[in-house]
Formats: C-alpha cells, structure tokens, sequence
C-alpha cells in the first residue's frame, strides 16, 4: 500500500562559474511507490509555482539503463541502495519527516553545469580513444564464424553492463575513473573482436583519463560498492594486467 | 605513448610505488626482521649474527644503496599519487566512506610518513651510534646486544615510540601487500579474499614481531 510522507531537501544549487551553496525545501505528499526523480519533479512543480527556479538535474530513461541520472544522496551515490540507478530509487526507502541531503556528483573532473548537473564529457572522451572496435562494417557476419567461450563472452558482458553513470568517479576516494576505463577496456579485451587494437586502446585510455585529472586507484573498492551495475574490481585488475602486457610488447 | 609517458601514467607511477615498497619488504624487512628476533635468544647469537653480517660489508652496501633508492621512488612516487589524487577529489560536502574502505588504506600517507620518521630515528639509536666492543670466541666484536639493552632499559618513552610506530607498520603492510598485488594485475576480490586475509596477517605479524624486540629489552 503506498502512501504519502513529507520530506526535508537540502539541495545543490549551483550555476556554471559560481559558487554553489545548499538550498532547503519542504518535498510534501510524496507518493512512497514514486521514484526519487519523481519526487524531484513534484517539488519542482511546487517552486515553480512559487517563482523558484526548479531543481536541474539529469534524467532521461528512467529505467536504471542510461546513465544519465545520479547524484550522491545523503553521503552515498544514487543514494543508499545497492546496485540502483537513482531514477529506480523509490521513495518508500525514505521515512517520513526525514532530511534528504543531495549533492550532484563530485571531482573535479566532473564541473557542475548547473545545481545536480555535472559535465561528465570525460568519460566520453576516454571511450573516444579507444573504447570501440574499428572493424569493417558490411554484411552482418554468420554468427558462429567467430567461436567465444561462454564464460568470456559473460565476462564481456557483465563489464559491458558499465552505463557510464560516473557514480564510480564520485564514489572514489581519489576520484579516479578506474572502474569505468577498466570496464570498457575489458569488454573488448575479452572478445577476440577487440584484439588486434588491444595494446594501443588500453594505452591510449589510459594515457587520456589522466589528462583528464582523474585520480590514481588506490585500490579501496568505493567504487565497486557504489556502481548500478555491480562491475567488479576484476576488471581493474584486469586493466593493469592489459596496461602492462601493452607496455611489455606483449600485445 | 613513449616509456617515459607510461612511466609517469597513473597505472605506471603506481607500479613504481608498489615494486620499490616489495622491494624493500623482501630485501629488507624479512632478513632484518629474522635478524632481530635472534636478540631473544641471548647476546651471543645476536653478536655473532652482527658479526657475521660485519663480514658481507660489499652486499650489505649493496642493498643499503639499493634501499635508498627503493626509498626515494616510493616517497617521491607517493607524494606524486597522493597530490593528484586530493586535487582529483576535491570540494565533496557529504560523501560518505563505505564500510569497504580499510582503516589501513585511509591512513596510508599517514602510516607511511611516520614510518619515514621512524627510520630516520632508528638509523640515529643504532647505526650511527658509538657501539661498545666485547669478545665473541675469543674474536673482537662489537657488543650490539648491549647496545639494543642499553637504550630501552629504563626508557618506557622510547619503548612506548618504538611500539607505536611499529603499529603504522602494521597498518601500512596490511593494505600495501594485497594492494599492491591488485596493482599487479592480479584480481584480489571485494569480499572472503584470501590475499586480504594473508596480507593482514604478514603484516600485523610483521609489525607485532619486530616490536617484541624492544618491549624484551626493557623488560628483561
């Protein structure tokens, strides 16, 4: 049976090249079988209609399977669940009465665009120096040509699970990108399709993460807790083992 | 991507960081933590070891040399990683740590600092300090067991310093061997590893070894 709690907001509120501060508002008669992007629109509709400027935040899906949402609700990206997009939080977690504190996702690679929107381009730069495979395109292939063992081809498939929503970033300690670059450099490392351009990916990634101003991992695991998606930290280790291989020819 | 620009990535600088810290715990601190424990077995022992060790001057210059530079590329590497990192995570409000985050990662700088003080102080009580000669078999020696004796015996703030530091030892081996073994490429698992399991005990085990040497100097 759903019903209705009020909650206490404190939010980011924050526009580009500004200083950004947390602003509290009242989140009334919120329905528990809403989602918490639900929640953010009700009370959006109440500021709007009392001439505040509502909330910014990203959303797009809302099925847990774009990336786009998230935010670091009271201290935990996309909030206290495990392996839950914010947009598949629900509000019957919340108790009534309760103070809600978000804050959008922070590093520094990561500016805010606007209150709970951070630019998280980087990670799109980082896929742009190699997470993909540059193979011929033509007539889709007979499907058995290429025979992948079933645990490797699950294998790629639980690091291609990655939606790139950067809760890893905000979630390290370090704000390192780690989880995400291992993610997408392990699914084509599994895959004999990723093969030929396997040493320079991997280097190639690598190398543009740190100009990014990503972090170092230091090997603490934050992020694996916080990801939607449960990528391991196997696949970081699979990352050094590749950065290495890379570095030693051995690719 | 050059060697240099490898060598300086993120992955590359850590490799660094992890293979002059394994360095210096398989050349240095397992022989000389097998040397001090024969101070429990009396003055002879530990003087003849002592003695002997006098003897392979050339390889214990060697490995003093190579520990220096072992040193060196970790602190630097360290500071290097450390730095980046704290401008990499900057201007969090809430964020909260996870029960997954050791006490012994968080206070990695800190337990790796005061372990820099220590042997910075350690070198001063016993290297670089006049020793005492005695006759080991009728042989000339110098009597590093009194040595060890006579600067703890009466001292419980030295012996309360060595003990204390001993447990920044501990702390930073405990998550430096399973870290830097993930570092390596070699998958240690979020939960029921054995390899956390192991590196714990070496390292605690380690650190609670080399610290019964002091705590048995002053008590006896």
């Amino acid at each position: 049976m759903s019903k209705q709690i009020n909650l206490t907001l404190k939010v980011w509120r924050q526009n580009r090249g500004e200083e950004g501060k947390f602003e509290t508002y009242e989140a009334k008669n919120i329905d528990t079988d809403a989602s918490f992007l639900e929640m953010l629109d009700v009370v959006n509709d109440e500021l709007t209609l009392k001439g505040i400027e509502p909330i910014a935040f990203e959303h797009d899906c809302r099925e847990g399977i774009c990336g786009c949402c998230g935010s670091t609700v009271n201290g935990k990206t996309h909030g206290s669940h495990e392996r839950t997009t914010l947009c598949q939080l629900h509000m019957r977690h919340f108790e009534d009465g309760q103070n809600v504190v978000i804050e959008p996702f922070r590093a520094t690679a990561f500016p805010v665009i606007k209150d709970l929107i951070v630019d998280r381009s980087g990670l799109d730069e980082i896929i742009a120096e190699g997470g993909y495979v540059s193979v011929k395109t033509g007539n889709a292939p007979e499907a058995s040509t290429t025979p992948i063992k079933k645990e490797m081809a699950e294998a790629a498939m639980d690091a291609a699970e990655c939606i790139g929503c950067g809760a890893c970033v905000a979630a390290c300690p370090n704000g390192s990108a780690m989880l995400f670059t291992s993610a997408k450099v392990s699914q084509y490392a599994l895959l004999p399709q990723g093969h030929p351009e396997r040493a320079q990916r991997v280097k190639n990634m690598v190398a543009k993460m740190d100009e990014l101003g990503f972090g170092n991992c230091s090997n603490e695991y934050e992020c694996a807790v916080s990801c939607p998606k449960g990528i391991d930290v196997k696949n970081i280790a699979r990352l050094n083992r590749e950065f290495i291989k890379a570095n030693l020819g051995k690719n | 991507m050059s060697i240099k620009t490898s060598i300086l990535s993120s992955i590359g600088q850590k490799l660094l960081l992890a293979t002059s810290g394994l360095i210096m715990f398989l050349l240095f601190l397992i022989p000389h933590m097998g040397g001090n424990v024969l101070f429990l077995f009396g003055p002879d022992m530990f003087n003849s070891y002592a003695h002997h060790l006098h003897q392979l001057v050339p390889i214990v210059i060697g490995i003093e040399l190579l520990m220096l530079t072992s040193i060196s590329v970790h602190m630097i590497m360290a500071f290097r990683v450390v730095l980046a990192n704290r401008k990499a995570a900057d201007k969090r409000h809430t964020l909260k740590s996870s029960k997954e985050r050791s006490l012994a990662a968080r206070l990695m700088p800190v337990s790796g600092i005061m372990i820099f003080i220590f042997i910075v102080k350690h070198l001063l009580d016993f290297k670089f300090y006049e020793k005492a000669k005695t006759t080991l078999h009728g042989v000339e020696t110098y009597d590093v067991y009194a040595m060890v004796l006579s600067r703890f015996q009466g001292d419980p703030v030295h012996l309360v310093f060595y003990v204390l530091f001993m447990v920044a030892v501990g702390f930073h081996l405990s998550h430096a061997l399973q870290s830097s073994i993930q570092t390596y490429g070699i998958y240690v698992p979020r939960e029921g590893s054995k390899i956390k399991l192991i590196s714990a005990v070496v390292g605690w085990g380690m650190a609670a070894t080399f610290a019964i040497i002091p705590i048995f100097a002053f008590i006896k």
